[in-house]
């Protein structure tokens, strides 16, 4: 993003608030008493760290690994999700669906090479989803109807395109992505490069800082003359981006695709936006943030399993956590602008 | 310039055509297999309540049974689906229709008593195949069932001897179940359970719910090689080929060896083309069928010798094949349909 745009409204950039931060200090005073969101996770995290050290074999270099793996092929997805979220389009609902396409392209393709395999299945990720960004962005579509129809139809061309059989790679290049670095899954090091990429783009870009005034007050951005598609096309492409890295991950690492690979990768990816705190309205939340969101579900599930819980309980404890955080979220909100 | 109201307007015209001409087009997908061949069932009609072409297994069943009655001018009503909601609205408008048979695939087993019920009350015959109806509802229904109990005792013994052949007088196994609420991974773990019953000293010491889901399945197995250590696990059974899979590449990236004279053992089920790919690199240990193409067929056959008046069995059970690498050419064929 060009810096004409940002340079116009850089007052308004000045005065406004730290979007990343959770609780507003009008005339810079600390607050008198702790928000809902302080609470909230207070009352999560202090018995959750009371339980995972008191957890056999929690505190071990593997575990820690573990969780790391675990978290990556969701948190990846979640860091574009997140801005997606801040720019006030909600939550995409036909992820899962992209990222089955995308490992699907990136499978058949193989034969190109691997490199412009990988280049073809970031360039089918991010059309797909700067597509529907644009018609959020300059139609006002909303993106929730929007996105439950793109699933249903990149779904059934994934259907059709693969008759429903599995789609098989025609080389074994891939597997470079499941090799391991210093004992960590190459998909940790991208979560942790995407993040890093996000909260860059976030912070210290004019696009990204754009993306929270559009999402604060989509109208009132616009008035003010601010490029309200083009940055909303900006982050559902990031999004679109990332949605393809899981993509060729999930592919490598189940070394075929097939129309169910993606699973529940959207609502696992939504659940690790909220998590993280970031405001399902827009405007606020960071990159950070969702990688912590990510990171906690997956110390969760992690506990949970080492203590002998089933997969059912793993998911009821998600959704609760979910929940908390997002009235937490919801009554900083409104607390805050009152 | 165009305003965005005729925008919407051409978009919405734009997906109506576009709908109408994709109806148009997919018209050949509805048609009756084998029409016009005026064969001995021309004039009979099945109603397919199946699993839906998004499931590869599903997929290539519709594929094969469709094929395999294609010549006998039988109209087949494709009603399939993956959503268990769905399958009983599906079923009773079926019911609703007369057709002289259902074909039955069942995906809730509780929930498909009451439309059974109602089937045989409207004096609509259902044929049950793969996995079995509650016993309640046993006698009112054919069936041609998968011998999900047998697939379960080949993965023990696949397990056994693979652990035997690397000299291992004890070991640690860990389960990777399909959705256990369903008879078919209950029968399956009866069986595994029955014949290690015969082998105490090769113990499961965990057996976790993934919801046939490969991406839950490798996140899973990530975790539990960290719960147990890289030398806590000498075994694991991921009840589908595309559960396996993922269990063996979360073994390498957690750094335990897989195959070979001291490796992880895995052995999965319901084979497909990866799971032979991965017998032939001597990763897996073994697997087992259940393969859609033996299914359908004789599905197709019943189907034939009932439409016909041969009054077939009320219940048949396929014959199901253990495969390692010792019987891999006897079964690759058969495995790598999907």
């Amino acid at each position: 993003m060009t810096s004409a745009d940002g340079s116009r409204h850089s007052a308004a950039l000045a005065t406004h608030p730290d979007p990343a931060d959770p609780t507003p200090t009008p005339g810079g005073r600390l607050p008198r008493r702790p928000g809902p969101l302080t609470v909230a996770s207070v009352v999560l995290l202090l018995p959750l760290a009371v339980l995972a050290v008191t957890t056999d074999r929690f505190l071990t270099l593997d575990n820690a690994r573990a969780i790391l793996a675990s978290a990556a092929f969701v948190g990846i997805t979640a860091i574009g999700a997140t801005l997606v979220m801040i720019v006030g389009s909600a939550v995409s609902l036909a992820v899962s669906q992209t990222a089955t396409v995308v490992a699907m392209v990136f499978l058949v393709t193989q034969h190109l090479g691997l490199l412009p395999a990988v280049l073809v299945a970031l360039v089918c990720g991010v059309v797909l989803t700067a597509v529907q960004g644009a018609a959020v962005g300059y139609w006002d579509a909303n993106p929730i109807v929007l996105t439950i129809a793109a699933g249903f139809a990149v779904g059934a061309a994934a259907t059709w395109f693969s008759g429903g059989t599995p789609v098989y790679p025609a080389s074994d290049a891939f597997v470079v992505f499941n090799r391991t670095l210093l004992g960590l899954p190459l998909s940790v090091y991208a979560l942790l490069a995407v993040t890093v990429l996000a909260h860059w783009l976030l912070r210290r870009t004019t696009a990204g800082r754009q993306m929270y005034l559009v999402g604060e007050n989509r109208a009132a951005a616009r008035a003010a003359g601010l490029p309200v598609g083009r940055v909303t096309v900006l982050a559902w492409a990031f999004f679109g981006g990332c949605i393809a890295v899981t993509g060729i991950f999930l592919a490598s690492f189940n070394t075929a695709a097939t129309v169910t690979l993606g699973g529940t990768l959207t609502l696992d990816a939504i659940a690790a936006v909220l998590v993280g705190g970031t405001a399902i309205a827009g405007g606020r939340g960071s990159a950070l943030q969702t990688l912590g969101g990510a990171l906690l579900i997956s110390v969760i599930s992690d506990v949970l399993l080492l203590r002998g819980y089933s997969t059912g309980m793993q998911i009821l404890v998600k959704g609760l956590l979910v929940l908390v955080v997002v009235i937490a979220v919801h009554l900083r909100t409104t607390r805050g602008w009152r | 310039m165009l305003r965005t109201g005729t925008i919407r307007v051409g978009l919405t015209a734009g997906a109506l055509g576009l709908t109408l001409l994709a109806t148009a087009c997919g018209d050949g997908a509805g048609a009756p297999p084998g029409e016009g061949t005026g064969s001995s069932l021309a004039g009979k009609t099945i109603a397919l309540v199946g699993y839906g072409n998004s499931n590869p297994w599903g997929a290539y069943f519709n594929k094969v049974y469709g094929e395999e009655l294609a010549s006998t001018g039988v109209k087949i009503n494709d009603m399939t689906t993956m959503d268990p909601g769905t399958q009983v609205q599906k079923f009773n408008q079926a019911v609703a229709q007369k057709p002289d048979l259902i074909a039955l695939s069942i995906l809730d087993t509780q929930a498909m008593v009451v439309p059974i019920q109602k089937a045989k009350a409207a004096g609509v015959p259902v044929l049950a195949f793969d996995g079995p109806p509650d016993p309640s509802v046993a006698d009112d229904v054919m069936s041609v069932l998968s011998d999900n109990e047998k697939l379960g005792e080949y993965a023990a013994q696949n397990i056994i001897e693979g652990l035997q052949a690397q000299g291992r007088d004890s070991g640690k196994i860990i389960v990777l179940t399909g959705t256990k609420s369903m008879l078919v991974t209950q029968d399956r773990m009866k069986g595994f359970n029955r014949v290690l019953a015969g082998a105490p000293q090769y113990q499961v010491v965990d057996e976790q719910d993934a919801n046939w889901d490969p991406q839950l399945s490798g996140t899973i197995a990530q975790q539990l090689f960290a719960k147990h250590g890289r030398d806590g696990v000498q075994a694991a059974f991921g009840m589908a080929d595309y559960m396996a899979l993922p269990i063996i590449q979360a073994a390498k990236q957690a750094g335990i060896p897989v195959g070979g004279k001291d490796g992880l053992i895995v052995t999965g089920g319901n084979c497909f083309k990866a799971g032979i790919d991965s017998i032939r690199a001597g990763e897996m240990y073994g697997t087992a069928t259940e393969d859609p193409g033996t299914i359908a067929k004789q599905t197709a056959d019943y189907t034939v010798r009932f439409l016909t008046g041969q009054n077939p069995p009320q219940r048949e059970v396929i014959e199901e094949g253990r495969v390692t690498a010792a019987t891999l050419d006897q079964f690759a064929e058969q495995c790598s349909k999907v």
